[in-house]
């Protein structure tokens, strides 16, 4: 007998009362449980939305300048950027294209709806009461940034000064420049977001956090201080004859010195004279396993800790050093090494700071919109990531190699005060060296780490070590 | 003579709709920045004028049965226009001759044909009439490709969507059909292990008329009506032989075929990439734009929303078709999208009860399968907005945007209640 129709239109009923069912958790989910995560998305137009209807949180450098902050127009709100030197730190907030560094990264601060103020979110979330915006304060230091941006000019590239003593980025340049006036007005915006995408030089990188370089001689600085904790000593002499190949399975393949040096070389005329065949000597002495973990306690290759978006760079595609020439490479800062100016910067300022590495931040504070302070932004060292003994041994190497005779790093002298650099020439695929310096200062106590990075300079690192020597003058008010 | 009924539960309920309908004009209006001015009353006093015709109309021609319908149909059309106000604001007025005439089709449908047994004995003709129609955006002059979907016909500035109207008749021509034969198709001796093996001469017909409309939906590159279809399909399949093998079957063939056309149709393998990770960086400006904007209109939505006007959906591109669930729930919040489903879901269970107690297994088939259609479009479009399953280009019954979508359904109304009416005649019940 067939079943009756009757029974199968109840069978059919209840099943699509079990799929209204789900339907209506799935539709429970987003609505309710995924809220948080998704209306804090920096893609998420409605972060931004406060851009038009209603003023957002205005952002300030460390003096309360103003930075960013809306101004009415007959369409509501726009938001305007008073520093174009900046536009990479604050990032624009456009309505169609979401919104960029500080603008994304405190997307909620802006609004009102401050991660520390719970009940600011709660509010918002389930009574529709808008909280009204705060600020956002950075650590931005107008003088330390005037001179990075006049040390830069117009040249590719990226310069970074930073407070070692508690991670708090005081300038950050980065060239080319784009307006993010332009970005977040939307009479303007298409036309602005097209032409920056399309720059070959990629103008809307932020060249401090997310350009991609191979460090160079800077890197030797890693090298030596996995070296020192790992056997050997610095004091002991390393015969360089250039050009150097470990073995003759290396082929064709040598290690050349700059200077097309032969002699017996300590670790500090190593640094003083930026030996290449040194460090791949100590390096392929230590192992590639060593340098890569060094490196990654520096923070190469690993997640970013810094509040705005970042790179994290990489020690070889792979991750590993596993062969003999790559280890070479690496030790002396070529390779398939990946790093960005800021991870550099906290290589200088953690060896100024006896081996406790301090975690980036671009803000200092997030406040009401009386004024009162919200949250402190102090994320406190990432860690001791090297010996104090190490730190201080390199300190003095590092002093030498701006200081010492015939030092290549000579230019970044500040008188009156020691300062400890290295700079570095890094080739590269896309033409001349780009141009390294890194360096801390007043070495016995820093206040100041910094970073140079210059695109394909003609002269690599002898050109971006007295950049390094001026913003680093202006930090200590010299 | 036709004596006039009193259907009292349904006017009082229309009142309700009407109140809904100005309310939800007024609030639109109002949260706009030019605010709210009288003469936009005209909008929601025409709409309850043509749901307060419907049911002097129905009273007049003395129809008895269900009384939940109408009203349920008229409050959804009601959101429909209230959201077409606040996210096309330019489609309103347009929205609102479809709805006259989606009325006008409902009106004809209750007077024509006279005889409702008449659908089943002309079960050929429907077949044929839906596989031309099916044809027909595929003709050189009235053919209209939209979005990359060849699925419409065009006459003048009027284009309207064959496969709407083909899900209706290919509902009367499968009651037909298996009425006829469901006892020699749910009958059969043979199996195949667990497996029935159907009586291949009965069970071609059917496949046949549901293989065309696959293929040349395929060939029209529409998602949402070959999957309409293949639900309809299995449903009726199983409603009438009541084996639940053929439908195990079918999602077989549901899952190859999709295995298949995601290898083999870009648009298909798109779009279940984006379903799968809309997130992703490649994605999320490109593809799968949409369907972000989507959620994050529904993460915005929480418990009560933001208020009608007050939320962001605009953000989302073609909100007022696609994405009017999501536009929804932005603006009244989880609350009004439960409440929403759950009108969706008094629908569906007046009309399987009408089913149920329809006398004949053509009526109980015609009622059920038709009931079935508006569940399958509202959960596959629900479903794709909350990305439960991928997006498709079904519309939402009643309330997305859409001529063809909205006289259809109303067509589909008016037959429930027909078949309802009947139902009470032949056994008495008012």
């Amino acid at each position: 007998m067939t079943r009756s129709i009757a029974a199968n239109i109840r069978g059919l009923t209840l099943t699509i009362a079990l799929a209204f069912l789900v339907t209506s958790i799935g539709v429970g989910y987003w609505t309710l449980v995924s809220g948080e995560e998704l209306s804090a998305d920096p893609f998420n137009p409605r972060l931004v939305a406060a851009i038009r209807d209603r003023p957002r949180g205005i952002i300030t450098d460390a003096a309360n300048n103003k930075l960013a902050e809306s101004v009415q127009t007959a369409n509501g709100y726009k938001r305007v950027y008073a520093d174009k030197t900046l536009a990479h730190v604050t990032g624009y907030a456009s309505f169609q294209f979401g919104a960029s560094g500080i603008e994304a990264a405190y997307a909620e601060s802006l609004i009102g709806q401050d991660p520390a103020d719970p009940l600011s979110q709660w509010r918002a979330r389930y009574l529709r009461e808008r909280v009204p915006p705060g600020s956002v304060m950075l650590g931005i230091n107008q003088a330390v940034q005037q001179a990075a941006v006049a040390a830069l000019g117009n040249r590719r590239g990226a310069i970074v000064a930073i407070d070692p003593r508690n991670g708090a980025i005081l300038a950050s340049a980065s060239w080319p420049q784009y307006d993010a006036n332009l970005i977040s007005d939307p009479a303007t915006e298409d036309a602005a977001w097209k032409q920056v995408n399309e720059d070959p030089n990629k103008p809307l990188i932020n060249r401090v956090t997310q350009g991609l370089y191979p460090p160079g001689s800077t890197f030797k600085i890693i090298t030596g201080a996995a070296a020192i904790e790992n056997g050997v000593d610095p004091n002991a002499k390393v015969r360089v004859d250039d050009p150097w190949q470990a073995d003759k399975s290396w082929g064709t393949y040598f290690v050349r010195s700059s200077s097309r040096a032969h002699g017996d070389y300590t670790m500090a005329d190593g640094y003083r004279l930026s030996e290449n065949i040194y460090f791949a000597k100590i390096g392929l002495q230590i192992g590639g396993p060593k340098i890569a973990e060094y490196a990654q306690r520096f923070g190469i290759g690993a997640p970013s800790r810094c509040d705005i978006t970042a790179a994290k760079g990489q020690v070889s595609r792979t991750g590993a050093l596993d062969r003999p020439t790559l280890i070479a490479d690496t030790a002396y800062g070529q390779g398939e090494l990946l790093v960005t100016p800021l991870q550099m910067a906290l290589v200088a300022a953690t060896i100024g700071m006896g081996g406790v590495m301090p975690t980036p931040h671009y803000a200092n504070e997030v406040r009401d919109a009386e004024g009162h302070a919200l949250r402190v932004i102090a994320p406190g060292p990432s860690g001791q990531v090297i010996n104090p003994e190490t730190a201080r041994a390199l300190t003095t190497m590092l002093v030498g190699a701006v200081e010492g005779p015939g030092a290549f790093a000579f230019a970044a002298k500040i008188a009156g005060v020691h300062v400890a650099g290295k700079t570095g020439s890094a080739e590269n695929p896309s033409g001349a060296p780009h141009g390294w310096f890194v360096g801390f200062a007043p070495a016995e106590a820093p206040t100041v780490a910094v970073a140079i990075l210059l695109e394909n300079s003609p002269k690599g690192g002898e050109d971006a070590a007295p950049l390094g020597g001026r913003v680093m003058a202006a930090a200590l008010g010299k | 003579m036709i004596a006039v009924t009193r259907r009292r539960p349904e006017l009082g309920l229309l009142f309700w709709v009407g109140a809904l309908g100005v309310t939800g004009s007024v609030a639109v209006a109002a949260a706009e920045v030019a605010g709210f001015r009288p003469q936009q009353l005209v909008i929601p006093v025409t709409f309850i004028v043509i749901a307060f015709a419907l049911h002097l109309f129905l009273a007049a021609r003395g129809i008895r049965g269900d009384q939940l319908l109408l009203p349920i149909a008229a409050a959804l059309t009601a959101i429909g226009l209230v959201l077409v106000q606040r996210l096309a604001s330019n489609l309103l007025v347009q929205q609102l001759s479809w709805t006259l005439i989606a009325a006008g089709a409902f009106a004809a449908t209750i007077l024509i044909p006279r005889d409702l047994t008449a659908l089943s004995r002309f079960k050929w003709t429907w077949a044929l009439l839906g596989v031309l129609l099916l044809l027909s955006p595929l003709l050189p002059v009235i053919g209209r490709e939209v979005n990359g979907a060849r699925i419409w016909v065009g006459l003048g500035t009027v284009t309207f969507e064959p496969w709407e109207a083909v899900k209706l008749l290919l509902v009367i021509f499968f009651a037909a059909y298996l009425e006829e034969f469901r006892e020699v198709l749910s009958q059969t001796q043979r199996r195949f292990g667990p497996i029935p093996v159907p009586p291949l001469p009965y069970f071609g017909p059917i496949v046949a008329m549901w293989a065309i409309a696959m293929v040349v939906m395929v060939f029209e590159r529409d998602l949402g009506a070959t999957l309409l279809f293949l639900g309809i399909f299995l449903a009726m399949l199983y409603l009438a032989t009541g084996e639940a093998f053929y439908t195990l079957i079918g999602i077989l063939l549901l899952l190859v075929g999709g295995y298949f056309a995601y290898h083999a149709f870009g648009h298909v393998a798109a779009r279940v990439d984006v379903w799968l990770h809309p997130f992703a960086e490649d994605v999320r400006f490109d593809s799968g734009y949409q369907l972000v904007q989507g959620l994050f209109a529904l993460a915005n939505g929480g418990l009560f929303g933001a208020g009608l006007g007050n939320g962001m959906p605009d953000r989302i591109p073609v909100v007022w078709s696609d994405f009017v669930f999501d536009a929804f729930a932005e603006e009244v919040g989880f609350a009004g999208a439960l409440a929403l489903l759950a009108l969706y879901l008094l629908f569906v269970y007046r009309g399987m009860l009408i089913a149920l107690r329809a006398p004949t297994a053509f009526l109980q088939l015609l009622a059920a399968g038709l009931s079935f259609i508006v569940a399958v479009q509202t959960l596959v479009i629900v479903g794709g907005n909350a990305r439960l399953i991928p997006l498709t280009g079904i519309t939402l019954p009643f309330v997305a945007y859409g001529g063809s979508s909205l006289v259809t359904n109303w067509m589909l109304v008016a037959l429930l209640i027909r078949v309802s009416d009947l139902t009470a005649r032949v056994k008495g019940t008012p």
